[in-house]
């Protein structure tokens, strides 16, 4: 029986050796809107180079920043203090009862927990925001915001065969505000980077565009007294704001300045996996270490 | 909050102890607001309390570290991965759209499509697209009109200093990270290879007594950065005795370290892997951990 398989196996080597390349009967399908062809495989772009910046998170701020924000714990933490039963799918009284905790979610208040090399402060995402009044009255305003992000951001939706990347997206009222504001009508835009491209946007923040900003102090930090217990100092996300002016500074757009109807301010928040009291201070010490200038007012 | 707390308890004691060299005066710009504590030249030698002798003692050290200055090589994997995905992108980009970034029939546009001409080839080799005898005729007058263009000339990535094997210049193996390494006698007046260390003075805290002692050790043209209040590690040079060396990470920012001659005779920035062949087999155990890999 082992001879004829290897009887078999030869065959079937001798045959494998002998034959062609397949040939290609049918042309790839293209896509009806772009005529571009589409591919047999869902093919995902991956990193097409090194990132500068990521290296030196990894190289230099990850330690440091973990040294920095490290809090020694000698003793185990107590566990939190339940103040009543909170939802237990075995307690037949919790079960199917709407069953808030009380006093609210105290989220904001919790500790952070103990720093380890496994969860220092990293940058997740960076999500740039514009709103154009304008808009309001005219959506074709809306236009040269978007040219404008897809130009700084390089995303669009799909980028890459990855389908969470949505690209530039338009905002859109949420509710009806006087005579200022309507439902569902386009207000702004925003763009979420991540991975390298959002490294590289910070890169291009550091090295093109403040420096050049006139008198530029920084940004400006909320003073020292303010809680840090609060949502804004506990989850995470240290956002500024860059003026019109600053758009030109931007290479992707400097090139071509003219072609923009007009020039756009925009916000830029940088969300981290910092959370808990004081997750705020971390996050500036992460920027910071990217080169990013802070200022008291 | 706690670091607020560790903070503000930090300022208190240094009202105290006014005569702390925490200045940077070669390379950071100073602080208005923070007080100038550089009132005269830090003590060579740190004094011991002179009571009974404590319990334990303790020592700190200082891991002084040089960043890499340029990015990594990548591997030949690495290369080739990088490589097959960039012509992934390039086949699959959204198409480019010219018209917004070119006047029609401009010098620029026609020098971009020459370059972009160039880079397709790299990429896929000679197809019929790229090898349009028209289209590079065209370019080429394009090209002959925009001139020569200076040429970038990049800076190399070895430096004279691993050419010449100088193990004290900072400009030596730029990919990696470096540490300094001292040669003093150890207290049984053997010369041993280390990092810069001293003792603590009464009431003196941990991460503040590092910074004296390391330009105690390296003299003042240096500057430097100990990145937190916290020790990295520590080390029991010999266990019968009850003696302490904490670590702390410290960045140089500027300047090179000019060792008195008395006490320390010799330096050198050294990698890890370089780290381990100077330094006793026991020293070396104490303290690999806390230097990183590359």
């Amino acid at each position: 029986m082992s001879a004829a398989v290897a009887v078999q196996r030869t065959a079937a080597q001798v045959t494998r050796r002998a034959a062609r390349p397949i040939r290609i009967r049918k042309p790839l399908r293209r896509n009806e809107k772009t005529g571009l062809p589409i591919p047999h495989v869902n093919v995902i772009l991956r990193d097409t180079q090194q990132s500068r910046v990521a290296d030196h998170y990894y190289n230099t701020l990850q330690d440091d920043l973990m040294y920095m924000t490290y809090v020694h714990e000698p003793h185990a933490r107590k566990a939190p203090r339940v103040i009543r039963s909170l939802f237990d799918p075995e307690d037949p009284y919790t079960m199917n009862r709407f069953n808030p905790i009380a006093g609210g979610s105290r989220w904001a208040r919790e500790v952070p927990p103990p720093t380890t090399s496994e969860n220092v402060v990293k940058l997740e995402r960076i999500q740039l925001h514009s709103m154009q009044k304008s808009a309001v009255t005219n959506r074709s305003n809306l236009l040269g915001a978007i040219m404008a992000f897809r130009a700084i951001s390089g995303e669009s939706i799909g980028a890459g065969g990855r389908r969470t990347t949505d690209g530039v997206q338009v905002i859109r009222g949420k509710k009806s505000i006087g005579n200022w504001l309507r439902e569902g009508v386009p207000i702004g835009v925003k763009v979420d980077l991540k991975g390298p491209k959002m490294y590289e946007f910070l890169a291009t923040l550091v090295d093109f565009v403040l420096p050049r900003l006139k008198e530029y102090p920084g940004v400006v930090m909320p003073s020292p007294k303010s809680p840090l217990n609060t949502p804004h100092g506990a989850s995470g996300v240290v956002s500024f704001g860059l003026p019109p002016e600053a758009m030109v500074y931007f290479p992707q757009i400097e090139i071509n300045v003219d072609a923009y109807p007009a020039l756009y301010g925009m916000h830029i928040h940088f969300i981290t996996n910092a959370q808990g009291v004081g997750a705020q201070n971390s996050v500036r010490a992460l920027l910071s270490g990217f080169q990013i200038p802070f200022a008291r007012r | 909050m706690f670091a607020r707390r560790a903070l503000s308890s930090c300022r208190t004691h240094r009202s105290m102890h006014r005569t702390t060299p925490s200045s940077r005066s070669l390379a950071t710009a100073t602080d208005a607001n923070a007080p100038s504590t550089s009132t005269g030249v830090p003590p060579l030698a740190p004094s011991k309390p002179k009571k009974e002798a404590p319990k334990h003692t303790l020592k700190a050290a200082v891991i002084l570290n040089r960043s890499p200055i340029i990015s990594r090589t990548p591997t030949p994997f690495e290369k080739s991965y990088y490589a097959y995905q960039s012509r992934i992108q390039r086949a699959l980009h959204n198409p480019f759209p010219n018209e917004f970034y070119f006047k029609p029939g401009s010098l620029l546009e026609g020098k971009f499509a020459a370059e972009e001409r160039d880079r397709e080839r790299e990429a896929f080799g000679r197809t019929s697209s790229t090898d349009d005898d028209a289209a590079i005729n065209a370019s080429k007058d394009v090209l002959e009109v925009l001139g020569e263009e200076e040429v970038v000339k990049l800076m190399p990535r070895v430096h004279e200093a691993d050419l010449k094997g100088d193990v004290k210049s900072l400009d030596r193996n730029g990919e990696r990270n470096l540490y300094l390494l001292l040669r003093a006698k150890d207290a049984a007046g053997k010369d041993v290879w280390r990092f810069p260390q001293g003792g603590v003075q009464a009431e003196e805290l941990l991460h503040d007594a590092a910074q004296r002692d390391l330009h105690a050790e390296c003299g003042a043209h240096i500057d430097t950065w100990v990145v937190s209040r916290n020790p990295i590690g520590v080390y029991q040079p010999s266990p019968s005795e009850e003696t302490y060396l904490f670590f702390y990470k410290a960045h140089i920012l500027a300047g090179q370290v000019r060792p008195d001659g008395k006490n320390i005779h010799d330096f050198a920035w050294l990698t890890k892997e370089e780290i381990e062949t100077r330094v006793g087999t026991e020293y070396w155990t104490g303290v690999k951990d806390m230097l990183a890999d590359f």
